[in-house]
């Protein structure tokens, strides 16, 4: 007879042992977090974008079948946005200095093994205002080992340019989501999202388009997949966490993303976990190069004269490249319910890490750093 | 906020039964303990032989026809009972309740053997056809959870609890333990094993768990004495006979059906071959053999 063999025949009962993750249940404990983000990116020419952000996070039950989560965030952010490209010869940026302020609050309803939950949010700086709104329904199956998920969401953006000539600007986002989590094993859960969104409107960078050229299309609809699988080690304290991103937009950015996480349980309620994601992207179909028109000279593309409303830009973010980003983070938790973490995240974007195709030629490597700390506390 | 210790008494599958638990507030340990004791209920009316809209009734009053359908979590257990049928070498049967029929402990009579034989032919699990999702019995067979349904509810009454966010306490169906998590304070839950020759109440130690379950199978509940022989309910189902190789076996061991299984099979099996069993099984036990020693690990 094998080594646990009767444990191991038990254990293929459904509803023995709590499930991972796929499930619907109210939480029952008062959680309040704060956390600390400071974010900067930089080139070889120069820092460009620094960003301190505050934030608060609530999340109260207030019976056994509603629960109220409140967030706010204060956003600082500093630095030079450029014009145009950073090429390797180095640009002029737009030096900035603005502060975001957001909040957003959900409450859930919980009927059984199904949960709706309504969402709005808020968010405002000098030249940008936002509202949005969402629904989500979420279902568990009655051995909670699979839960569905279905939600949609409305977002309307103004933006008002505080330089050079005064307009506002509209843009709308609807989108939606379904996706399936089913716990495979004692260990392993996997997860399946699908996105979609459509976005419309003034979708262009206004400071771009002041003092370079972007002009982009008045619509982007947007999809992606993304799949996760969780595997816990029990021998080792430890969960592994995998996951594959796929996304596509009618700009033709085409992007793969795969991250690896491992969380190690170590003594004295400390948790560490090293992660690393990879990403790699196409070009938005209208990006151009850093190679300007002869007559014109920078930031014009090529050709500008004979078509001066063809979509274009040079946004960094549209281009083609490959991403890196390694991070770790620490968690400790302690008795009374009081827990507090810390994490680094290292980003570098290099054209040349792109895979499947030619990365955009000409422009400065991206680099950035990110840190976090938080603290957060059950009742 | 500090959580507080809670206890709800409730009586089911005909036994004494109980949800401790710690929790911030009573009622959300009451919302927990409902929980929990609505599951119980839930499996106990499903699988009850002594119902006539239980899913054993129809399982049993169509043997000898047609195969017939049954649910997902009956297939479930259906599959369980197979695989340690198999593990066991026989000794776990589902369908050895039929020989109820020929010992009555009540009027303390020692059948015949011709009627123990006659018995033994309903008897055997590898004369059930389960072919998933499909189950058909020969006819005169019967099945019968009561071996493993107390053990499977309390699994998954604590279960359901500590989903519900509850990480102290435990559930306990008359004698067949699940434990979700130690006391608040971090120390183990105490567990009595009782005096298989004693009162009832009287103990003979106590099994320290802090996450996981305790089964006891023991000789004492169903018994009778004749010609200075001890006659148990603990019967072979492949003779038919009761065996004497221990008055008690408690097993730990992490889910009370799998405690509960071992324990059963140890109790039918010689006492070198079934610490070898408990040994292979990796669990930890106390058993008090027929001549009252103990052995544990």
């Amino acid at each position: 007879m094998k080594t646990g063999s009767i444990l191991a025949a038990a254990l293929a009962l459904p509803g023995l042992v709590p499930a991972a993750y796929a499930q619907v249940t109210v939480p029952n404990a008062t959680l309040i977090q704060f956390k600390y983000l400071y974010y900067r990116d930089y080139q070889e020419s120069g820092n460009r974008i620094t960003v301190n952000s505050p934030a608060l996070y609530l999340l109260a039950p207030i019976s056994d079948s509603w629960v109220f989560e409140i967030g706010a965030v204060y956003d600082n952010v500093s630095g030079a946005s450029p014009y145009y490209h950073t090429t390797l010869s180095g640009a002029s940026g737009r030096g900035i200095e603005d502060a975001r302020s957001a909040g957003d609050i959900t409450v859930t309803k919980y009927f059984g093994r199904t949960a709706i939950s309504a969402r709005a949010a808020y968010s405002t700086e000098d030249d940008y205002k936002s509202i949005a709104g969402g629904l989500t329904l979420r279902h568990a199956t009655p051995d909670q080992n699979t839960t569905f998920m279905i939600g949609g969401g409305y977002s309307s953006d103004e933006i008002s340019p505080t330089d050079g000539p005064v307009f506002t600007r509209t843009k709308t986002t609807i989108d939606g989501i379904v996706g399936i989590s089913q716990v495979l094993s004692k260990n392993d859960t996997a997860q399946l999202n699908l996105y979609y969104a459509q976005q419309r409107g003034y979708l262009s960078d206004p400071y771009k388009a002041l003092y370079g050229v972007d002009q982009r299309p008045d619509k982007r609809d947007q999809m992606a997949a993304l799949l996760r699988w969780n595997h816990y080690f029990e021998g080792l304290r430890a969960s592994l966490r995998t996951s594959y991103r796929f996304y596509h937009d009618d700009w033709e950015v085409n992007a793969h993303t795969g991250t690896v996480e491992w969380a190690q349980e170590l003594p004295y309620g400390f948790t560490l976990t090293p992660s690393l994601r990879y990403t790699t992207q196409s070009a938005a179909f209208f990006y151009y190069d850093p190679v300007y028109d002869a007559t014109l000279g920078p930031p014009f593309p090529p050709g500008y004269l004979s078509s001066p409303n063809a979509f274009y830009t040079s946004d960094q973010r549209l281009s083609a490249f490959g991403g890196i980003t390694p991070g770790i983070k620490v968690a400790k938790s302690f008795a009374g319910g009081w827990s507090v973490d810390a994490k680094a995240e290292y980003y570098e974007q290099r054209a040349d890490w792109r895979i499947g195709g030619d990365g955009s030629p000409g422009l400065e490597n991206f680099k950035a750093q990110l840190y976090q700390v938080g603290v957060a506390k059950k009742f | 906020m500090p959580l507080t210790s809670y206890s709800f008494a409730f009586r089911a599958m005909a036994s004494h039964c109980e949800v401790r638990v710690y929790a911030p507030d009573g009622p959300t340990a009451r919302h927990w303990s409902d929980s929990a004791i609505a599951e119980v209920r839930r499996i106990e009316t499903k699988y009850s032989r002594y119902r006539d809209d239980s899913v054993t009734t129809e399982i049993n009053r169509a043997a000898g026809g047609a195969p017939i359908a049954v649910d997902a979590e009956t297939g479930a257990l259906l599959d369980f009972a197979a695989a340690l049928h198999a593990q066991s070498e026989g000794l776990f049967d589902l369908t050895s309740g039929v020989l109820r029929r020929a010992w009555d402990f009540k009027a303390q009579r020692i059948p015949s053997q011709p009627l123990l034989d006659t018995l033994l032919k309903c008897v055997g699990w590898s004369k059930v056809d389960w072919r998933s999702p499909t189950i058909c019995l020969g006819a005169s067979m019967e099945i019968d959870f009561g071996g493993i349904g107390k053990e499977y509810a309390a699994d998954r009454a604590a279960t359901l609890i500590m989903e519900l966010g509850a990480q102290h306490g435990l559930v306990n169906l008359g004698g067949d333990i699940r434990v979700m998590g130690p006391h608040a304070d971090g120390s183990a839950w105490k567990i009595a094993v009782q005096d298989p020759r004693g009162e009832p109440g009287a103990t003979i130690a106590h099994l320290e768990v802090s996450l996981g379950a305790m089964a006891t199978s023991g000789d004492y509940e169903r018994f009778f004495e004749s010609g200075g022989r001890r006659y148990s309910h603990l019967l072979d189902p492949r003779s038919g006979w009761p065996v004497e190789f221990w008055r008690s076996v408690s097993v730990v061991a992490p889910i009370a059906i799998a405690a509960g299984a071992c324990a059963t099979v140890a109790m039918l099996t010689p006492v070198d071959r079934a610490l070898k069993f408990l040994d292979a099984q990796g669990v930890r036990y106390l058993a008090v053999d027929a001549v009252g020693h103990q052995h544990s690990k």
